[in-house]
């Protein structure tokens, strides 16, 4: 091994880089630009409104009580109600958009309360009718008569970590530093060294007395030091949250997430190296099975959104079918999310097993890519 | 000829098979110090694998090749060692100079001396802040011999390293390489041009992965009673005028 060969490697891609300004901006803008974008989708998206139509017919008390409970709660979203004379009009205003859920109420006494939506949105829908039954269960407790004395208990939601008004951003930050990573170090590299193979600078590099091992070390230290800006850049933004006040008309704005995390930054970044490094070898190796950069882009749906679905980013692994949590559980994706968020949200040290395992699987699997990477150098001479 | 000593590159019944497939079929060679050999043959006859075997970059399935006297491949020797690819092998992203330094640190030869010299060599010096892709096809093609060159090897294979390059820049080109084989190099030209062999000391001629015929230029000719040298190259070959295979002996 030659330290000055390794290094001489390494330059190699950082002075390449350099002159490439749209890759540049690949990899430091784009991943800012997206996880920005995502917070506000998720953290300034409106409710839409929600119009009731309620057919309470011989009970029309129902609506009024509806309506006062609605208007006594803290809901997300604006809910209007109309009083509707039959089912049938409930229906049609559904159906033509004029409301978003009719509420058909046969009988205070045992029969069924119809809920009826247009159906096309489950998630809104199933939002919605959370929200109504609590509204539901108020509005008819009130039209009991007080001396039976039955009050709606108030729910006090508390949590172990984060706070309980946490939203799905602090949970989906952490794994995106990882994910930003291992995505574009992949696509990178791939390409990178399948110009390597096809432009035969490969051959000309395998003339010289430089080993395989020096190659791939000086890739991985080329790219590992993309990667590591990368993730101090995306750690940076996701925790800080700077206030610019508002100067002439340019309104007061905030520059970060301010993102709440609990854990060391050192081990986040940890994480996300050695996610990197696994994925600098993954793509020399996956670049030996592709003859065009079109056919490295090819590898993105079938390395990395398995990866994206699987890994724990939107569905916890063990809540996937049973088939497929073997699967996961051999993906680095799944190790550097669980990792991630256990530093993140739960304030993880060295000292926690799952940790430990977390980082051993993680470097175990950038080892075992370093040796395949290696393997797939075609050479005569080690 | 006057042997002087062992030969700089040796083969031995060397052999290198893909399959069914010879494409070096067992040649034998000796290539002397300070003189330039051309490797002349038509595309596929095994010129590039015979270049790659000598040069370390593929095993021989049967043989031997040897460098100054060492068994390759030789990690060590590589060092010793010029290879011209046919492709153009360069980093496009990265300036001429950066080029340079890339291929000379590899080698482990350093300082700035070495760059300078070589780019003075190949008439680059005053490009070598430009980025490689904004260089002519045939400026490329010299910011490749370059680093060949850049660290002074004693033994160099270049393959088909005039394609593309123009009558002037050829002329230059041949110049180089006569100044290094003055200087002590071996160098071994593979090409398919016939018009490029009167330049080289010595000529190979391959068909099929086997050695055809050998000598000087004006032997060779003299041998098949030819002026043309690509006309006795269809002669040794067994070929008519045409290139159709001759139905028996002559």
């Amino acid at each position: 091994m030659s330290a000055s060969r390794i290094v001489a490697v390494a330059r190699r891609i950082a002075q390449g880089f350099r002159r490439d300004e749209r890759t540049l901006g690949l990899v430091f803008v784009v991943p800012i630009a997206i996880t920005l974008l995502l917070g506000w989708v998720i953290r300034d998206s409106e409710a839409g409104d929600v119009r009731i139509a309620v057919v309470a017919g011989e009970v029309s008390p129902v609506a009024d009580a509806l309506r006062t409970a609605a208007e006594d709660a803290d809901l997300a979203f604006e809910v209007t109600i109309d009083d509707v004379p039959d089912e049938a009009e409930a229906r049609d205003r559904v159906r033509g958009g004029e409301a978003e859920v009719a509420i058909i109420v046969a009988g205070l006494r045992g029969g069924p309360i119809t809920v009826v939506t247009e159906g096309t949105d489950p998630s809104g829908d199933a939002a919605r009718i959370g929200a109504l039954q609590a509204l539901m269960v108020r509005a008819i407790t009130s039209l009991l008569p007080p001396e039976l004395g039955i009050a709606v208990p108030e729910f006090e939601h508390e949590t172990v970590y984060l706070g309980a008004d946490a939203d799905s951003m602090d949970v989906l930050a952490p794994v995106f530093l990882g994910y930003f990573a291992y995505f574009f170090v992949f696509i990178l590299t791939g390409i990178s060294f399948l110009r390597e193979r096809v432009g035969g600078t490969l051959e000309r590099l395998l003339a010289t007395p430089v080993t395989r091992g020096e190659i791939v070390l000086g890739y991985g230290i080329g790219f590992g030091i993309f990667a590591t800006l990368q993730v101090l850049l995306l750690i940076g933004f996701t925790l800080l949250a700077i206030e610019i006040p508002a100067f002439g008309p340019i309104p007061a704005f905030t520059i970060g997430l301010g993102v709440t995390s609990v854990g060391s930054p050192v081990l986040l970044f940890l994480l996300a190296f050695l996610l990197a490094l696994g994925a600098v070898n993954l793509g020399i190796f996956l670049s030996t099975f592709a003859r065009t950069e079109l056919q490295v882009i090819q590898f993105i749906p079938v390395v990395i959104v398995p990866q994206g679905l699987l890994g724990g980013i939107f569905w916890p692994v063990d809540q996937l079918p049973d088939i497929l949590q073997p699967v996961a559980q051999v993906l680095p994706v799944t190790y550097a999310v669980e990792g991630l968020r256990e530093v993140m949200l739960r304030g993880a040290d060295l000292s926690s097993a799952s940790l430990q395992l977390d980082l051993a699987v993680l470097a175990g699997i950038a080892l075992f890519f370093v040796a395949l990477a290696s393997r797939t150098i075609k050479r005569e001479v080690a | 000829m006057t042997v002087t000593g062992p030969p700089a590159v040796e083969a031995i019944g060397l052999r290198k098979s893909f399959g069914a497939i010879h494409a070096v079929d067992g040649i034998d060679l000796a290539l002397e110090p300070g003189r330039i050999y051309g490797l002349l043959g038509p595309n596929g006859s095994g010129k590039t694998t015979l270049i790659r075997l000598l040069a370390g970059l593929a095993r021989a399935t049967a043989g031997e090749a040897r460098i100054l006297s060492t068994q390759m491949p030789s990690r060590p020797m590589l060092a010793r060692i010029g290879y011209m690819p046919q492709a153009e092998a360069l980093y496009p992203d990265l300036s001429v100079g950066e080029n340079l330094g890339f291929f000379a640190a590899l080698q482990g030869t350093r300082g700035r001396d070495a760059i300078g010299r070589v780019l003075e060599l190949v008439e680059l010096a005053d490009r070598r802040g430009s980025p490689t892709h904004e260089l002519s096809g045939g400026m490329r093609r010299r910011l490749s011999l370059a680093c060949t060159l850049v660290h002074e090897p004693l033994v160099l294979f270049l393959d088909e390293p005039t394609v593309g390059v123009d009558p002037a820049l050829r002329v230059q080109f041949w110049a180089h390489f006569r100044r290094l084989a003055v200087a002590g190099a071996t160098i071994l030209v593979a090409s398919h041009v016939m018009d490029e062999a009167d330049r080289c000391d010595d000529l190979i001629f391959v068909r099929s992965g086997t050695v055809i015929a050998r000598g000087t230029s004006a032997e060779l000719r003299a041998g098949a009673g030819t002026p043309d040298l690509e006309a006795a190259f269809l002669h040794y070959a067994g070929l008519d005028a045409e290139g159709r295979p001759l139905e028996t002996a002559p």
